[in-house]
């Protein structure tokens, strides 16, 4: 087999092709850089025109595009905070915080090496693997399947934060959030207000946008300034390398816990993503500057989603079943050229498995590389006003939440979650827990649900099933039997409990609280298996927010004053939300200018010409993307007619 | 300039009119990747090559509900001259036949322009004892089954159950037809239906190396308009006409029968079908079938679904549209059987 490897890279070193691979590349890292443009709308934007390339060359472009997203988004997630794609997320908490403290260097440099390793081991693992990944991934049943979920679930409890209560609450949410939507079989459709647009459940790009993205930009209009009050300087790679090869085996091992979510079908990017994170946090000795701004946290984030999502072609080359959806979309693009892949694709097609691997990992290199070349000119923009940089990212963020149904839901449902993001920061309720809720809710419940369907309760005997519980809580049992002889440090309470009585925590509280118990009461009216899901949410979800009421109550005198800032930022909050209606009743072509010239004057205080030109240019890429995504711009209800 | 005037006339006449500068979107409401976007991928080209004025095909994804989102925008923007196209599955008709909630498309209205057969075929583990379909009452394992929902795709293949009057328990819940065909792989389930593509590329290995044991297709429309036939995608395969028929010694009939006639035929012999705005000219309708014929005749077509499909042939014209129309109209005892069906057997509610 390995004889084909150099007519491989010969075919692959033809200037159409590297150039097609080079395309691909720059394409990726764009969407990447984009928060919530990631490697699906990459790689479905390159699909058309890959249909005018041959086999070899249309497949390198895409792979050019896949394999350099996950490298490109670090640099939106340190230097701006919002997530450049959703498996993203930690990056976007730990490197933004090290930003702010004056490191972007250091966090960018260990998120692009950390993302090549990952590229790499992911590309050398599809090419040694694949004989072996087909016995390990016929032995993972349903109910293995499921332990893993759980194994997600248990590395996140490690990210709850400092205060318990408002990190089980987060949890909760999310997986609440992750209950909305097809019950197990289409038994049930729950939470959907009888909308077509729930059916399928929320999108997970429109959450992380929400969750994350949303309030970073409200936040980034109404302050003005810089992320570290003034320039970002991005120059010295040194303690990046530095930091790198320190935490090389953390790499390692959080880019094989990529590759191995990679290997599973079904279990995503961010998910896997995750478990590296929570994996980082749990085997850290001094665990308490996660969420502060702790590189482990980049290095373990970006080792694990680029690992990922190459090892999603591992189950799509060897079975046909993606292992994620951008792995489905160059699925689509393999049967497009008349290859269907499965177990015998390693002895009729040699030469296009090689190709593919090079492609990965020439891409991966080269991504790394020239990303180190360009963060230094992108961290200068960086010193720009802050509302300079919100206005096209809004508009960026509305078109990447609108490719997911291309409905005015898209719109709603990220301005419901940037209002649940935005009040969740200034709650101090970690966010991250809410996500991985989300992200684990729906394969805990799939597999669960066909675990007991097709083996009834049998299944908790199966061996797998056995080692993954021995494996879980080894540790576990561990630490606690050490800590026995330890006394850790105690958090102060005051610290924990700051917060809890300002007023955006109790508004918070009680709606989630009135949500649960809304929510607790609806789903009394589904079957008993479509409950379970969210009953796991709000059975403890109830008790624990409705303490937080009740301790934020009590405190409210003390932190009344807590809110200067969240009260700045209202208005914003308002505008946006002014926006978005706007574009369901005029379209957002005729929405766009007042807005986006409201950012510009109103919040950036740009000059008249200046102001003019930036925002003539913004809004017309903004619209000259939404036509090369296709679906063109939402018209809105009476826009047709003006 | 009258001359230059009648030059460009004629080259439209010669060109034959119809779609000459035009663009055709064909909406697909799944995601792109998915079968469906990629057999409409697969035919643009050939399209593009045989309709009238070669238009130029713009493939678009609109995904969401179940297919029932990018239905519905097709319902409210759908232009009636024939540049808007649905290209869809029975994952749009079923919940259209079923009369579910959140449908505001009126399908059976629609006129259709072409369709392509989507067969499936049924095989199980040869733990189970079997040999062929005529063992299938014997096996020596309870049947499991491994589906998505009841009430999309799947619901063909729990009919013909019902009619061969199987006991197989039904396990729904996968996320498509990938995983539940590595479930069977991997033993935890026994009996399973793969499409066309799928199941030639990726079942038919695991027959030869003996994992696998194909039992029956669908079935093909006849003559008649009657689900009988073998599918020449399979031809050493019986369909389940006849496996009926070997079973039981008779034709089937009732009320089982007509719904799996019914739901099959817009699910495997019309699968993938090209839907029209309802005010679309019968001239356009026209243009199309005999684009169809010519795509048939196309000898780089013949070769190329010959890979894919087994030399699956596109349907179109007067005939076709009656047999998909008549399909999706299903009668009320057809309606209320499969509603029944869903709620007391598979907890689907309406």
């Amino acid at each position: 087999m390995l004889e084909h490897a150099l007519p491989a890279i010969e075919a692959l070193l033809d200037p159409i092709r590297l150039a097609a691979l080079f395309v691909g590349m720059a394409v990726g890292m764009i969407f990447g850089m984009l928060p919530g443009l990631g490697g699906v709308a990459a790689v479905s934007i390159l699909l058309p025109f890959i249909y005018f390339l041959d086999d070899y060359t249309g497949l390198a472009m895409l792979l050019g595009a896949i394999s350099v997203v996950y490298t490109a988004d670090t640099i939106t997630s340190v230097l701006i905070g919002a997530p450049g794609s959703p498996a993203s997320a930690p990056t976007a908490i730990e490197g933004h915080a090290l930003a702010k403290q004056g490191k972007a260097a250091t966090a960018l440099g260990v998120g692009f090496l950390a993302s090549m390793v990952g590229g790499l081991l992911g590309a050398l693992i599809l090419l040694f693997a694949i004989p072996v990944a087909g016995p390990i991934v016929l032995a993972l049943g349903t109910p293995e399947l499921f332990m893993f979920a759980i194994v997600g679930l248990f590395f996140a409890s490690s990210m709850l934060g400092k205060n318990l209560s408002r990190g089980l609450a987060a949890a909760f949410l999310g997986i609440f959030l992750g209950s909305v939507g097809p019950a197990s079989a289409d038994a049930d459709f729950r939470f959907t207000f009888d909308q077509v647009y729930l059916l399928d459940g929320l999108s997970l790009t429109i959450v992380a946008l929400g969750l994350f993205g949303v309030a970073e930009v409200i936040s980034m209009l109404a302050s003005g300034g810089g992320i570290s009050r003034g320039e970002v300087p991005v120059t010295h790679w040194k303690d990046g390398f530095l930091e790198f090869l320190k935490h090389r085996w953390l790499i390692f091992r959080c880019a094989l816990i990529g590759v191995f979510g990679g290997f599973v079908p079904a279990v995503g990017a961010s998910a896997s993503t995750w478990v590296a994170y929570g994996h980082a946090i749990r085997s850290s000795k001094e665990p308490k500057y996660f969420g502060k701004g702790d590189i482990r946290g980049v290095a373990a984030a970006e080792g694990a989603n680029n690992a990922t999502i190459i090892s999603d072609l591992i189950p799509t080359l060897l079975f046909s079943v993606p292992g994620g959806p951008a792995a489905a979309i160059f699925l689509g693009a393999l049967f497009s050229f008349g290859y269907y892949p499965g177990p015998r694709m390693i002895t009729q097609n040699p030469e296009l498995m090689f190709l593919i691997v090079w492609s990965v990992a020439l891409a991966s290199v080269i991504g790394a590389i020239i990303c180190f070349l360009i963060a230094p000119a992108l961290a200068r923009l960086t010193k720009l006003p802050f509302a300079l940089i919100a206005a096209p990212l809004v508009l960026v963020m509305v078109m990447g939440a609108y490719q997911s149904t291309s409905t005015m839901g898209d719109m709603f449902m990220l301005l419901l979650m940037g209002l649940i993001g935005w009040a969740m920061k200034h709650a101090d309720w970690p966010r991250a827990p809410a996500l991985v809720g989300f992200v684990l809710a729906d394969p805990m419940e799939q597999y669960f649900w066909l675990s007991n369907q097709i083996h009834g309760w049998s299944w908790l005997m199966r061996p797998g099933v056995l080692i993954i519980i021995g494996l879980m809580l080894a540790p576990f049992i561990y630490r606690l039997w050490k800590s026995r002889f330890e006394k850790g440090e105690k958090v102060q309470d005051v610290e924990r409990e700051k917060g809890l009585g300002s007023p955006v925590n109790l508004a918070l509280s009680l709606t989630v609280l009135s949500l649960f118990t809304w929510a607790f009461f609806e789903s009394l009216t589904y079957s008993p298996d479509s409950r379970l899901l969210p009953w796991l949410a709000l059975i403890p979800g109830i008790p624990v927010t409705c303490f937080l009421l009740i301790r934020g109550y009590l405190c409210r005198e003390r932190d009344k004053d807590l809110m200067p800032q969240s009260i700045k930022e209202l208005p914003y909050l308002l505008s946006l939300g002014l926006y978005v209606f706007a574009i369901f009743i005029v379209g957002f072509s005729i929405a766009t200018p007042p807005f986006v010239a409201w950012m510009l004057f109103s919040c950036a205080k740009m000059r008249i010409h200046t102001g003019l030109l930036y925002g003539t240019v913004i809004c017309t890429l903004s619209f000259l993307l939404f036509s090369i995504l296709r679906n063109g711009a939402p018209d809105g209800i009476f826009g047709p007619l003006i | 300039m009258a001359i230059l005037s009648t030059a460009i006339f004629a080259l439209e006449v010669s060109a034959g009119g119809h779609f000459k500068g035009k663009t055709i979107e064909i909406v697909v409401p799944f995601s792109p990747g998915g079968a469906t976007f990629v057999s409409a991928k697969f035919l643009e080209p050939y399209l593009e090559k045989h309709l009238p004025g070669n238009p130029d095909i713009n493939v678009v994804d609109r995904p969401g509900g179940g297919s029932i989102l990018g239905a519905n925008w097709f319902e409210k923007n759908a232009k009636s001259d024939g540049t808007t196209i649905l290209f869809t599955t029975s994952s749009t008709a079923n919940p259209f036949v079923l009369g579910k909630k959140g449908v505001a498309y009126r399908l059976a209205d629609y006129r259709v322009a072409y369709s392509h057969p989507f067969s499936a075929v049924a095989y199980t583990s040869p733990d189970t004892g079997i040999k062929s379909a005529s063992d299938i009452k014997k096996s020596k394992q309870p049947l499991v089954y491994g589906g998505i929902s009841a009430s999309a795709s799947d619901l063909p293949g729990l009919l013909s159950f019902e009619v061969l009057g199987l006991d197989v328990k039904s396990v729904l819940g996968f996320k498509g037809r990938g995983p539940a065909r590595l479930a069977f792989a991997q033993g935890e389930t026994n009996l399973d239906y793969q499409f066309t593509p799928v199941y030639l590329t990726q079942v038919v290995p695991s027959v030869a190396e003996g994992k696998a044991v194909p039992l029956w297709t669908g079935g093909a429309v006849d003559a008649n308009g009657n689900l009988r036939k073998r599918d020449p995608i399979a031809p050493d395969l019986p369909s389940v006409y006849e496996v009926y028929k070997n079973l039981y010694g008779k034709d089937p009939s009732g009320i089982e029968w007509d719904a799996f006639e019914a739901i099959a035929s817009v699910t495997y012999a019309y699968g993938l079908t090209a839907y029209m705005h309802p005010d679309t000219p019968q001239d356009v309708l026209d243009a199309f079938a005999k684009a169809a014929a010519a795509i048939n005749a196309d000898p780089e077509f013949q070769k190329e679904s010959k890979k894919v499909t087994n030399g699956a042939r596109l349907s179109a014209g007067p005939a076709t549209e009656k047999a998909v129309k008549s399909a999706l109209s299903a009668s009320p005892e057809v309606k209320k059987y499969l509603r029944e069906l869903l709620s007391t057997k598979f907890g689907v509610k309406f």
